[in-house]
């Protein structure tokens, strides 16, 4: 038999071995392995939140809010935690409004409660801190200013809150600020527990964006725009109010459709070009007046108002004026009289490329670098591409080539602005959440379109076409003079003109001495009484120009408007700046004297690695030509980034 | 009998020996380390809206007052007087056994968890398998001594032993509680091993054993389950869920732990207070813990042992070896739980897991092991031990431990002390 004491010891042995294994397992699991089991127990632990960054609002240039965020809250209950039920329900029930009896009864059988709302601060203050009340914290995107300059502010896409249109899109990096991240402990069945000094990064909220568009003025263009589609029957229409000397959009509104009922107001300023007849012949007299091609005693017959001009092959081009001019035509009657006919013979001094590039040279063919998704370029072929008979004609009528609404107002802006054409804008300035500036519109010069003395010829010949016997005579106002063009095109649809169909526009520059404004007003496809510009978009403008000039708080410098000062432009409307913001920078601009080639050299900007589409805008509105090899991505420039060059320099750029 | 053995002014040379007395700290030490462990790995939990860490450690407290209460009555009972009432301890345990088997007794022993292994009577609530822990044991050794060297013989000296353990073991499997169960008849067969029965019935007892057991096991799925988990691992279900969750709790402890409270993992481990404690404990306090808590519980089983082997008598003898099992036993099989050296049981860490049934007899159970290592070296007399009808022979085992006593240094005393008629 064995004995016990050996059998103890056997058992005893046993539990050495079972000890030893214990402790040397621990000491894998823990000392040699410990750091890996660390590691994944705070993996499983952790959970990482965003915390939304509150996104910037949008406010007209006097701070009237357009797109604002508000914090609004869900609430939910947990029955398990009140402390005091009776008081809890019947605070909740006043606060959310929820009758009590039903509230009641769910707390008794639920295990949690929860109320969408969304609630206020302000509905929630009273129960915020009872035991058992749980707030979610949402934002929401509110628009004060409901529809007024929707297609600018834009609209966020529901499902991913961010822009999808508009200047919510455009400055979309800006207004959405810097989203916070936290770091929670999580339990098994995924409970979050929040502890403060687990807050990783607290959420930035975005900057605040105040546009260039002024609300009263807005409202005056929509109203006026709407009321015009409705008494003249029309399909759609454009209102562009623009100050030249910044290049400020002040008003912008669109409509289509309008006799469908309610009507669209997409952005078709920026995206719909159009062909923009009358009004486009100024920039063929410009190129006349630029390359000396006429003087002011130059005259052109007026062919009795039917003019077969020929072209090759023993054909005729068959151009009509609805005005017949008897005798011989100068330039500056032309733009009166708005004759096809002599447009269509003075061009002939041209040669294409010579017209190209000063359409070219005022913004046409190219986007106006608006701060806007989408903006369309228009369309203006190289001259190359031009009919060799025709296309001079025709492009002098403002045929065979399409422009936008801004392009339009940008290019007459130029001419108002002694002949530098300036970047449109849509955004004034941008504060970032603390308030502090974070960008300052300073108008940006693209280029000279046309020297100042064939600017001023320009602006009198516009003076002369709202004037007596000229066809914007409608729209001159009694008080101050207005100088302005009428358009009225045919319609292209679908590749062909169509018969019947009219776009009529007016291009207006106001006041004629000083400008402080242009309006584009275009009216598509009018059916009611006349189609000429003259009786629609002419009169338009002037009742929307009476309706600014009377309203108190629109961006019109009325001291500049009765005794023209010769003094440097003054801007505007600067006295309801809404934030305590420092005194505007005072940019040195006009800046006509200044001699691009002898410059001062410009930073050349590094683009590698950018499309070559936006590097070529980049290039551009830096001041810079650009010489192009190749299409993809930009690898190389020459001058290299970050060098200098001066402004007009060829920048070879290659591509990969 | 010698029931006034309390009441003898006299204090015995071999009262109050230092073994007993390290025993005692020994254990006071791992209740203490317990309630602290208990408080921490269940501070997560919450009821009503209430955190209820407090909670457990007031009710362990409780226990541990009760159990110490109970530990200094069953050191100062003579430990002879558990092998009259051997037979009276299994039957109450039979009986508590069977009531949450009973289908009409669901009042008193509800579902919990899927198993019914509670009994509740008003302020009374406790696991009877627990209770069998101890008195299974003292029933095997009360037998054991009574059969003396029929134990090796199949049919007169085995067969009574197994029908006790196996009744047991049924009643306690059917809870369903196979993990207690297993230990149970793994302490029975301890206690038989000890006492010195056939090598080859343990083997074919063994074989017996594995093939119910495997049997059992494939036929429950949660058991199928952790098997499996154990022998393939890299499941994803609950049950490696589980364990997986155990070590990274543990594994993350590092070498010094993370410090008492600040543990996490409590937030995933189930049962982190009771079936995985030792997965909290490394944890919070490192391998350093582990460590501390591994050596108390090697100290309290090499005491045990040394009591046993200084016994001073057969009964006493296999009686301190099957409590202390009971203790090493189940710390070490909670132990290889979690981390992962053995399949998932439902085992709790005596002493120290939350439970107050567990901790009380733990106590008990070690009250008695103190009053074995107290009354070492005691003569009893001729007819007390023909009344007990357990007349060990004179061993040669016995004697060597007398003979390795003397040698240390020890045993001097008590080799005078003991009784000539002793080894017959």
């Amino acid at each position: 038999m064995a004995k016990p004491a050996a059998r103890i010891a056997v058992i005893q042995a046993a539990f050495a071995l079972g000890i030893a294994a214990v402790v040397l397992q621990s000491a894998d699991l823990q000392v040699v392995h410990g750091a890996r089991w660390a590691a994944e127990a705070r993996t499983q632990r952790t959970a990482h939140d965003t915390l939304p960054a509150r996104r910037g609002a949008l406010y007209d240039r006097n701070g009237v809010p357009l797109a604002i965020t508000q914090e609004f809250y869900h609430v939910g209950v947990a029955p398990n935690e009140v402390a005091d039920p009776a008081g809890t329900l019947r605070l909740l029930s006043r606060q959310l409004g929820v009758p009590l009896a039903p509230l009641q009864r769910d707390f008794r059988t639920r295990r949690y409660l929860y109320f969408h709302g969304p609630f206020t601060a302000t509905q929630l203050e009273p129960i915020r801190s009872l035991k058992g009340i749980h707030l979610t914290g949402a934002y929401q995107r509110a628009y004060p200013a409901r529809d007024l300059a929707a297609a600018v502010v834009g609209r966020l896409d529901p499902g991913t809150g961010t822009g999808s249109s508009g200047i919510a899109r455009a400055l979309d990096s800006v207004l959405t600020g810097q989203p916070g991240e936290a770091v929670f402990l999580k339990d098994r069945s995924g409970r979050k527990y929040e502890s403060p000094s687990r807050l990783v990064r607290e959420p930035v909220a975005g900057g605040d964006v105040w546009l260039t568009i002024d609300a009263g003025l807005q409202e005056i263009a929509e109203r006026g725009l709407d009321d015009a589609l409705h008494a003249l029957g029309a399909e759609g229409g454009d209102v562009v109010f623009l100050d030249p000397m910044s290049g400020e959009v002040l008003a912008i509104a669109s409509r289509q459709h309008a006799e469908g009922g309610g009507g669209s107001a997409g952005p078709s300023f920026f995206t719909t070009p159009y062909q923009p007849g009358s009004t486009a012949k100024l920039f063929t007299a410009a190129a006349l007046l630029v390359h000396h091609k006429v003087d002011s005693t130059s005259a052109v017959s007026g062919h009795d108002g039917l003019y077969r001009m020929p072209v090759r092959g023993g054909r005729f081009f068959v151009i009509e004026d609805s005005h017949k001019e008897p005798g011989m035509v100068t330039l500056a009657q032309a733009i009166e009289v708005s004759s096809n006919i002599a447009m269509a013979q003075f061009a002939q001094r041209l040669t294409p490329v010579e017209q190209f590039e000063t359409l070219r040279g005022f913004g046409f063919g190219s986007p106006t670098g608006i701060e806007f998704p989408a903006e369309s370029r228009g369309v203006l072929q190289m001259p190359d591409r031009w009919l060799p008979d025709y296309s001079r004609a025709s492009v002098a009528m403002g045929y065979e080539f399409s422009v936008t609404p801004i392009q339009l107002a940008a290019a007459y802006g130029a001419i108002a602005n002694d002949g530098v054409l300036v970047t449109p804008t849509l955004v004034r300035q941008i504060r970032d959440a603390s308030g502090h500036l974070v960008y300052q519109h300073q108008p940006e010069p693209v280029r000279r379109a046309i020297p100042p003395d064939v600017a001023a010829r320009l602006r009198a010949f516009l003076r002369g076409a709202v004037g007596k016997g000229g066809t914007g005579g409608q729209a001159q106002l009694a008080n101050y003079e207005l100088a302005g063009k009428t358009g009225t095109a045919r319609r292209f649809v679908n590749g062909r003109y169509a018969s019947g169909e009219y776009t009529a526009s007016f291009a207006a520059i106001f006041p004629a001495d000083h400008p402080q404004l242009v309006v584009i007003v275009k009216i598509d496809k009018p059916s009611i009484g006349s189609y000429y510009a003259a009786s629609t978009a002419a009169p338009t403008t002037r009742a929307m120009l009476e309706q600014a000039l009377a309203a108190r708080q629109v961006a019109i410098d009325r001291s500049q408007l009765a005794a023209p000062l010769d003094s440097a432009p003054v801007k505007v409307a600067d006295s309801a700046e809404p934030a305590p913001a420092p005194p505007p920078v005072v940019f040195p601009w006009p800046d006509a004297g200044r001699d691009p080639a002898r410059a001062d050299p410009l930073p050349v900007p590094d683009i590698r690695g950018v499309a070559v589409r936006q590097a070529v805008l980049t290039l551009h509105r830096r001041g810079f030509k650009v010489s192009l090899h190749g299409f993809g991505t930009v690898v190389r420039t020459d001058p290299a980034g970050g060098e200098s060059a001066a402004p007009g320099t060829a920048i070879s750029v290659w591509t990969d | 009998m010698r029931g006034d053995a309390l009441a003898r002014p006299v204090r015995h040379p071999g009262d109050l020996r230092w073994e007993t007395r390290l025993l005692a700290v020994v254990t006071a030490t791992l209740v203490a380390f317990g309630i602290a462990a208990t408080y921490s790995a269940a501070s997560l939990i919450t009821r009503n809206g209430q955190a209820s860490g407090v909670n457990f450690a007031i009710n362990q407290t409780i226990g541990a007052l009760l159990g110490g209460v109970g530990l200094i009555v069953a050191s100062r009972i003579d430990y002879y007087r558990w092998r009259q009432f051997a037979w009276p301890l299994l039957g109450i345990t039979v009986a508590c056994l069977t009531v949450p088997l009973l289908p009409f007794a669901h009042r008193i022993s509800p579902l919990v968890h899927g198993a019914r292994r509670w009994i509740d009577i008003g302020p009374i609530n406790f696991q009877p398998s627990e209770i069998a822990r101890v008195t299974l044991v003292i029933w095997c050794a009360m037998l054991a001594t009574k059969k003396g060297e029929q134990l090796r013989e199949l049919r007169k000296g085995l067969l009574p032993f197994l029908l006790g353990m196996f009744t047991v073991f049924v009643l306690i499997a059917a809870e369903p509680n196979l993990s207690m169960a297993v230990l149970v008849a793994l302490l029975a067969a301890t206690v038989l091993f000890t006492a010195g029965a056939k090598i080859g019935h343990f083997m074919l007892l063994g074989l017996l054993a594995v093939l119910v057991v495997w049997h059992k096991i494939t036929h429950t799925g949660f058991r199928s389950e952790r098997l499996g988990v154990f022998l393939n691992g890299g499941s994803t279900s609950d049950a490696a869920w589980q364990i997986n969750q155990s070590l990274i709790g543990f594994g993350s402890g590092r070498l010094i732990g993370v410090g008492f409270g600040h543990g996490q993992q409590k937030m995933y481990l189930p049962f982190a207070y009771s079936d995985f404690l030792f997965s909290t404990i490394g944890e919070e306090w490192g391998f350093v813990g582990v460590c501390l808590v591994v050596l108390l519980f090697a100290l309290f089983i090499w005491l045990g042992f040394r009591i046993a082997k200084t016994a001073a008598d057969p009964f006493g003898q296999y009686l301190a070896v099957g409590l202390t099992c009971a203790v090493g036993l189940t710390a070490f099989m909670h132990m290889a739980v979690t981390i992962k050296l053995m399949p998932t049981t439902g085992l709790t860490l005596p002493f120290m897991s939350y439970g107050r049934s567990s901790l009380v007899i733990s106590m008990i159970g070690t009250g008695i092991l103190i009053n074995i290592g107290r009354l070492r070296g005691k003569p009893r007399s001729a007819e007390e031990r023909r009344a007990s009808g357990a007349m060990p022979r004179a061993s040669g085992a016995e004697r060597r431990v007398s003979e390795r006593d003397r040698r240390s240094g020890r045993g001097e005393r008590r080799g005078t002390e003991l009784p000539g008629d002793f080894g017959e």
